[in-house]
């Protein structure tokens, strides 16, 4: 009797982890006077990793310049002039999003500082955001897996196309709330 | 929904029936066309009935539940009971123990260990209607508390964008905890003092302290903190300290209904009477149910011979004092 006392009571046990647990920064898209909005062009969001890398660029008179992360001998063949410089290594966390209302991006488990660079479509130019911040480890429950939570220090923003950027809620988890609001130039009539 | 509607309805024409059935028992016989009503009279009758002194005594008891269920998962505690027995029917009671935890998630490999005493103070209330026998059946509330340090290590983490890896290991996270205990248990006396009990409760926790990195996965004497509320159980080796209930004696006017004998049967009762009296002697009361079963009326004892007669077959050690 005890025994399958023991056995019901230990063996119903069911995990209550959370459904949501991507841990990202939340960007918040808004005009220059704090309207949500969707931003009408596509974004593409990078970031700086830690390292460099050697870039190939490729010239030729009358031509438009190619730079690629490779060497290409095709277009040595073809009559290009290669250059080779130092860069540092990026990669792409959202690719040419459209209409964005807000925008989703991880942060560095171990690093200080982020630098996200977003292009636009529309415009030549980039803006660039710096944010600093704090990581620590987070457990809810030990079946849950563990994350890693972040608390936002300071932001700072180039403006290209950003009005400027605030801090909203500087605890970044899982809980979907917006972390970052981004003012863009102009406002919606 | 349907099963619902036929419950309810079965339910209620089971209780209907009931009732109806009382009501009959309670109602006196219908008279024959041309029979009289029997003439009643009142009589008081000196009866000496039994009660259950106030502080019965106190009860010890450990719980075999907690080290079996340790042995066979990752939780199980290691519980002492103290307990006080008023009138055999409130039991005030301080439970005392020491909870382990120390669980190796087989998916995550996160590690958690725990091991700290706890306390809960709560009253157990004795839901059988008889009082005088050894054996019951309960319900009762609990509060418990406990304070303690709980370890988490967590293998290496790897950042997948940024590249980097590292692990961390949190001893020492300090933590109150606070919960409250619903209880429904069962004693059964196995040998004069010594009884086994067993006890089901449902445990919802009310706070406990979280810091930024994590929260109590597994809180000694509460259990696993998956949701907000979760079950326990014990099963429970008692030793009563009193050594047999104290009872004492008081003596009370009962107020019985009797026919008054007819005129034709004026000498049968006699007779009867006569009988009795060479039968039993000086004795006159004790006779109620002689009574009753002649006369077809219920006489309105409340119970407490019964468990008078129950308690006396125990065997247990009268402290009898006449008031």
């Amino acid at each position: 009797m005890m025994a399958i006392g023991v056995m019901v009571l230990t063996g119903c046990y069911s995990n209550n982890c959370p459904l949501e647990n991507t841990v990202t920064c939340n960007f918040g898209c808004y005009d220059a006077e704090g309207n949500a909005i969707s931003y009408g062009d596509t974004i593409t969001v990078t970031t700086l990793m830690p390292g460099y890398k050697t870039v190939y660029t490729y010239r030729k008179l009358g031509n438009m310049t190619v730079t690629k992360d490779y060497q290409d001998t095709a277009l040595i063949n073809q009559g290009y002039t290669e250059t080779t410089s130092q860069q540092r290594k990026d990669t792409i966390l959202v690719n040419k999003k459209y209409g964005a209302s807000n925008i989703k991006v991880p942060m560095s488990y171990f690093n200080e500082e982020d630098t996200l660079i977003f292009a636009y479509q529309m415009i030549s130019l980039k803006d660039t955001i710096k944010i600093r911040h704090s990581s620590f480890p987070h457990v809810e429950l030990p079946e849950c897996g563990a994350y890693r939570f972040h608390t936002l220090r300071t932001v700072t923003a180039t403006d290209a196309a950003f009005d400027h950027v605030e801090i909203s809620n500087p605890n970044v988890n899982y809980d979907g709330s917006i972390n970052i609001k981004i003012y863009f130039n102009g406002v919606v009539e | 929904m349907r099963y619902l509607y036929r419950h309810i309805i079965v339910t209620a024409c089971f209780i209907a029936s009931a009732l109806t059935t009382m009501a009959q028992e309670q109602q006196p016989q219908p008279l024959m066309p041309g029979e009289k009503p029997k003439p009643t009279k009142y009589v008081a009758v000196e009866e000496e009935k039994q009660h259950l002194v106030f502080f019965q005594g106190f009860t010890l008891s450990g719980d075999v539940y907690g080290p079996v269920a340790y042995m066979v998962s990752d939780y199980g505690t290691m519980e002492g009971a103290l307990r006080l027995n008023l009138k055999n029917t409130f039991f005030p009671i301080v439970e005392v123990g020491y909870g382990k935890c120390s669980k190796d998630d087989f998916n995550t490999k996160i590690k958690y260990k725990v091991n700290a005493p706890y306390a809960r103070v709560g009253i157990d209330f004795n839901m059988l209607k008889d009082k005088f026998q050894s054996n019951r059946l309960y319900l009762g509330a609990r509060y418990g508390f406990s304070t303690f340090k709980y370890d988490i290590s967590v293998p290496s983490m790897t950042d997948p964008i940024w590249g980097g890896s590292g692990s961390f290991s949190m001893t020492g996270n300090k933590c109150t905890s606070h919960w409250l205990e619903a209880v429904f248990g069962v004693e059964v006396r196995i040998f004069r003092n010594f009884h086994m009990g067993w006890s089901v409760r449902y445990k919802r926790e009310l706070s406990s302290t979280k810091n930024e990195f994590s929260k109590p996965n597994c809180i000694p004497g509460y259990g696993y903190t998956t949701n907000t509320t979760c079950w326990g159980a014990t099963y429970n080796l008692i030793f009563d300290l009193n050594w047999g209930m104290k009872k004492s004696r008081k003596r009370g006017i009962n107020i019985e209904i009797r026919d008054i004998p007819q005129q034709n049967d004026d000498k049968a009762a006699e007779q009867e009477d006569s009988q009795k009296e060479n039968e039993n002697g000086t004795e006159e009361t004790g006779n109620d149910e002689t009574d009753s079963s002649d006369n077809g009326v219920d006489n309105n004892e409340d119970g407490a011979d019964n468990g008078d007669t129950e308690g006396d077959e125990d065997g247990d050690t009268e402290e009898g004092t006449e008031e």
